[in-house]
């Protein structure tokens, strides 16, 4: 896979992976805040699974 | 040697693009080391809120802040500084804030851009520090998902929007009410701070903390030793979190208002802020706890104006908070029944009001680069600001959390130990340890 917004480093500013595309950037926001959100109503189940058996 | 005009002229822009290039790495150098010292506030919160703990909530307190920590980062990258960066006039939104969007090309290596990744990293740590100061006191009965979505709240929105109104060199309450607050006394410490009040309100005492005719039970922490560490440890991140609230241009130092000031400013009253709150917490309570407390105290004291004071002042000015927030502490727990485990509501929320207040009245006068010079009206002002932005949302998200039952551990889970009940390790697994120091539930405190 081609992420590479630059084909040379002369006069190159930002440079990082899927810099040149604004669209897959805020997909990849997207799925890192659905990660956090998954994770935390994960963390919520445990703790309820975890206080039953108190 | 006899040079030719344009060989000069090669040679002189040669030198003014390296002193540009060094002064930018100079600015990089300097926030990310005041990044890294940052760091130890968090390794001081984790150390000093395991130990406040009872030895059977030791590892939920730590795992708490750990959780906090690791989801704030991204979360401050996605609206965080975002906010920061668009809400200096108010609630509309600034031109150039796209910049902070986590889809801009600032947002990411960037060869034109050394100033975005590094200024991320800074706030992000501050934004953890807001955190931190609320989970000491929600220990040993809230729910970690609960706490883990006030903590984003708070240090991804919060404290941000604060910091965007008045730790900012357009922010409102500077351009409209002259507010100077160097070291982010209103914006970390009083938002934190009443924040907190706000969830404390609705999260309840621990089981055991208070007798039926009204009486106070003290719930010791079964590790003061770490608890006194962890707090130096803060103290120690302070002077990265201080000197994160300076800005580098190369040709000078000056505060995030953009008036000059210099680093011996701030190393002059960070010291004896610290001395002053110390002596003066160690004065009211001979407690080696509220001690170390009041080394914070000390410096949320004086830091409106670090840059300032008289340091001999500072000193007085964090004595008096000193000797103050430890009352007001015992006030919130006498009379209004309010369990703030690590008494974080006294240090950083009233400490915070101490320090806009103190500032007001010492410090008046003072010119602004953009609006006002500073006044007491003013910094009274904006110190009640801080307090109505840190309570009402601490207090209607913590409510709405109590309403769907993610707020607090059940009573059963909240007297075996939330150790055991959540957490797969042991803090102490194989040591000879007195009762008190394990998970035994037949260790309670005296009115469970």
């Amino acid at each position: 896979m081609n992420t590479a917004p630059i084909t040379t480093w002369e006069g190159a500013e930002a440079y990082f992976t899927f810099a040149d595309k604004p669209v897959i950037l805020g997909l990849v926001t997207l799925v890192g805040i659905a990660v956090c959100v998954y994770t935390i109503a994960s963390m919520a189940i445990h703790e309820n699974k975890a206080y039953k058996n108190m | 040697m006899e040079q030719s005009v344009p060989e000069l002229m090669a040679r002189l822009d040669s030198l003014e693009s390296s002193l540009a290039m060094a002064t930018t790495i100079n600015s990089e150098v300097f926030y990310w080391w005041c990044t890294a010292l940052m760091l130890a506030i968090h390794a001081g919160f984790l150390a000093y809120e395991m130990g406040a703990s009872r030895a059977k909530n030791a590892l939920a307190s730590g795992m708490k802040n750990l959780i906090a920590f690791a989801f704030l980062i991204p979360a401050f990258y996605y609206v965080g500084w975002w906010i920061y960066l668009a809400f200096p006039a108010g609630l509309s939104i600034a031109d150039g804030s796209e910049a902070g969007l986590p889809w801009s090309t600032n947002m990411g290596p960037n060869l034109t851009d050394n100033a975005s990744g590094i200024f991320y990293a800074a706030f992000t740590l501050f934004a953890a520090t807001t955190a931190s100061i609320m989970s000491g006191s929600v220990i040993e009965r809230i729910r970690i998902s609960g706490f883990t979505i006030l903590a984003l709240v708070l240090g991804a929105v919060v404290w941000i929007l604060g910091a965007s109104w008045g730790w900012h060199p357009d922010g409102w309450l500077t351009t409209e009410w002259g507010l100077h607050d160097v070291g982010a006394a209103g914006c970390v410490h009083t938002v934190a701070g009443f924040f907190t009040l706000g969830v404390l309100i609705n999260l309840g005492p621990r089981i055991g903390r208070f007798n039926s005719d009204g009486t106070v039970n003290n719930i010791d922490g079964h590790n003061m030793p770490m608890s006194l560490i962890g707090l130096m440890l803060i103290v120690m991140g302070f002077f990265g979190f201080l000197g994160g609230c300076i800005i580098y241009t190369g040709d000078m130092w000056t505060t995030i208002y953009n008036t000059p000031t210099t680093l011996s400013a701030f190393a002059f009253n960070t010291l004896m802020g610290v001395a002053g709150g110390m002596i003066g917490a160690y004065l009211v309570t001979r407690d080696p706890f509220w001690m170390m407390s009041g080394a914070l105290i000390g410096v949320i004291s004086s830091a409106p104006a670090l840059d300032l004071y008289y340091p001999g002042f500072a000193f007085l000015v964090s004595f008096a908070g000193g000797c103050i927030m430890p009352k007001l502490n015992d006030i919130l727990v006498g009379k209004f029944k309010i369990d703030d485990a690590v008494g974080a509501v006294a240090v950083h929320g009233f400490g915070g009001v101490w320090g806009l207040i103190a500032s007001g009245i010492f410090a008046s006068g003072y010119p602004n680069i953009a609006g006002p010079e500073i006044s007491f009206v003013g910094q009274l002002s904006s110190a009640v600001v801080f307090m109505i932005l840190g309570f009402a949302p601490g207090y209607a998200l913590s409510y709405a959390l109590k309403v769907v039952g993610l707020l607090r551990v059940t009573e059963g889970a909240e007297i075996a130990g939330l150790d055991k009940a959540e957490v797969p390790a042991s803090a102490y697994p194989e040591s000879s340890v007195p009762a008190a120091f394990t998970n035994d539930p037949t260790s309670p405190t005296p009115a469970e």
